[in-house]
């Protein structure tokens, strides 16, 4: 799979593509408007990670040329700029995401991963692991074809998981995740704690096969 | 307080008042020596008639002596006697008697004049006495006129004054309310009415500079906490990223791990603050569309929803009054903000097991939450001025709310009843 990183700022990429690299994906890099301008008219992407500053032109202008070539590449836009006109103007121009910076890589690797896999079986949106299926659409989760009821957060908190398979979660990472931007106005995370032992009892209770593993006491590991 | 003009109008009239009571007297005594010198000449005059007119009557002695007493009899006012030395010299005198020609008591003042007179060379003394008008009289008479005067004067610097008040300070009174209502972070320019007075002007003109000045001073500032934390995003999404990475290490031991979360969760605080910070900068320069109409109670309902876990996992009792429809102009996400802010902070400073109360009504928000001691108002609104020994929050969730609130023309208040703390937001 392939995924085209459009930043300009050499270090976040050398980590988003560090990162990316224990994934089966295959990363290229554009660190100005032109190259990445050359790039999507070259070559197709699975995923494509947009900066909208970028030396030479703005990240929305190539969104536009995307979808005027009607190419299919999922775009995540990745900006410094946390204005929420640009986060609509870039939706509406036709971009799957949008990420604020500062963000976690496993946040852009469950990103990257739910964007793919929409591409991928657009037309079912079903995502399958063994006995485990994930209606995307519906958020309804299956074991053996018996539903598992979840709450919101016990589902945003399985794809995640599965997003970032044998990855070391930690609890402030995934308090981030679950509670957006006032994750840390609590003075702990012990939240986290309680709603990842309700997904694991809730999947084992279904007779799925424990994948949730608990590292260095307080992290998490989706092992597969 | 007095205004400026009714202040100089209470000297002037004091002063007014002394210089008029003191031209009473004045008038008086002069008036006074006026009319007595008039008199004296007035009497000598008689004298001289009547001396003229008994010599050339040319009349014996007899006859004479006989007329005098006659003339006596008659003139009483103008005695005339035979003496055999003349006087040294002619006397002038005043005295107070009882009028001859009037019934009943009433002194009067007269003027004399004691004179020597030759008639058929025989010496006589001559008195003559004419009525004086009464110094008491007088006294009251300009005594009067000077109070009158003295009215007209003093009603005068009073219309005067009123009219001079509108006329005169007008621009003055401008300058006074534009200042009053200029705020340093309204992004609004003041501009001076045009004035020909030259205080006013040099006023209006040093007040423009120093505003300028201070309006300069701000932006930069602003800009510096702005662009500060724009240029921080990067290096922090860089540190973060590190970290990520770090965690994923297959040779990391747990103590190496516990470190690298420890600095995970600074980073989410940093990060937290300069977001808000960038959040505080923008609300500052009205980068917000602020035109949607928003269901306040349906987005109340939805951030206290959110938030339900962390209700939940402190026992907090949660009591609410809430009206439906209450529908505010404003933007989605600042309002989000601020219902976030205000819920946020009341679970983070509520003890185990005690409550909050939510009030929504059309005309405001309030939400109060148990506590054991006020806080200062004038603090708790200001940046990075924390009021517990907690300090996870950002520091800057209350600065938040109250900008937010000054983009809506609302108004927060905090006030400490019955052992809650309240926060009101007046719609």
């Amino acid at each position: 799979m392939k995924i085209l990183i459009i930043e300009d700022e050499k270090e976040l990429v050398k980590s988003i593509v560090e990162y990316l690299s224990k994934e089966d994906y295959l990363c290229e890099v554009a660190l100005t408007f032109t190259e990445a301008m050359y790039k999507i008219d070259m070559f197709d992407y699975d995923c494509i990670l947009l900066d909208i500053t970028l030396p030479g032109g703005s990240g929305l202008k190539i969104l536009e040329e995307l979808k005027k070539k009607n190419k299919q590449d999922g775009v995540i836009i990745i900006s410094a700029k946390n204005s929420l006109d640009d986060k609509v103007k870039g939706l509406q121009i036709g971009a799957d995401d949008y990420l604020t910076k500062p963000f976690h890589l496993s946040e852009l690797n469950a990103r990257i991963y739910s964007i793919i896999r929409r591409k991928q079986y657009s037309n079912t949106n079903i995502i399958k692991l063994n006995e485990l299926e994930i209606n995307l659409l519906s958020k309804n989760v299956f074991v053996n074809n018996e539903v598992v009821a979840l709450t919101k957060k016990e589902f945003n908190l399985l794809i995640y998981f599965i997003g970032n398979k044998n990855r070391v979660l930690s609890k402030s990472t995934l308090a981030e995740h679950l509670s957006g931007d006032f994750a840390d106005m609590f003075d702990n995370y012990d939240f986290v704690y309680a709603h990842v032992k309700n997904l694991k009892r809730k999947l084992s209770n279904a007779g799925y096969e424990q994948h949730i593993k608990t590292v260095y006491g307080t992290g998490y590991k989706w092992e597969e | 307080m007095k205004n400026l003009l009714q202040k100089s109008l209470k000297q002037l009239t004091i002063f007014a008042f002394i210089v008029f009571a003191l031209s009473v007297p004045s008038y008086f005594f002069l008036v006074d020596w006026i009319w007595l010198k008039e008199l004296d000449e007035n009497n000598e005059l008689i004298a001289q008639r009547i001396e003229n007119e008994f010599n050339e009557q040319n009349i014996s002695d007899v006859e004479l002596a006989e007329s005098i007493r006659f003339w006596n009899e008659i003139q009483p006012v103008s005695r005339i006697e035979y003496v055999q030395q003349p006087l040294a010299r002619d006397s002038r005198y005043t005295i107070r008697r009882q009028n001859p020609y009037t019934t009943g008591e009433a002194i009067d003042r007269f003027r004399g004049l004691k004179t020597n007179i030759k008639i058929n060379n025989r010496n006589y003394v001559l008195v003559i006495e004419t009525n004086v008008e009464e110094t008491e009289e007088t006294v009251v008479y300009i005594a009067v006129v000077t109070l009158l005067f003295f009215l007209i004067l003093v009603v005068g610097f009073w219309v005067l004054n009123r009219r001079l008040s509108k006329k005169l300070w007008q621009p003055f009174q401008d300058t006074l309310e534009k200042l009053k209502s200029f705020q340093l972070n309204s992004q609004e320019q003041i501009k001076f009415q045009k004035t020909d007075t030259i205080e006013f002007a040099e006023l209006n003109a040093t007040l423009d500079k120093l505003l300028q000045h201070s309006v300069v001073i701000y932006r930069n500032q602003k800009e510096f906490t702005e662009n500060a934390s724009h240029e921080l995003q990067t290096p922090l999404a860089i540190l973060k990223n590190k970290v990520d990475i770090l965690l994923q290490s297959d040779d990391l031991t747990e103590r190496q791990y516990h470190i690298a979360e420890e600095m995970n969760k600074a980073l989410i605080r940093i990060s937290r603050i300069n977001k808000n910070l960038l959040l505080l900068a923008k609300i500052e320069n009205n980068q917000f569309d602020n035109s949607e109409l928003i269901g306040f109670d349906i987005l109340l309902l939805q951030c206290m929803d959110d938030l339900q876990e962390h209700i939940k996992e402190k026992e907090i009792d949660v009591s609410s009054d809430i009206h439906s429809n209450v529908e505010v102009k404003g933007n989605r996400s600042l309002i989000e903000a601020l219902i976030n802010n205000l819920l946020i902070n009341a679970i983070r400073h509520t003890s185990q097991r005690k409550s909050i109360r939510i009030t929504l009504s059309k005309s405001g928000f309030k939400i109060a939450n148990s506590g054991k001691e006020a806080l200062n108002p004038d603090l708790l609104f200001r940046r990075f001025s924390r009021m517990s020994a907690d300090n996870s929050g950002s520091g800057l969730g209350l600065s938040i709310v109250q900008e937010i609130c000054r983009l809506q023309s609302w108004t927060v208040q905090y006030s400490f009843e019955n052992n809650r703390h309240t926060f009101l937001v007046r719609f």
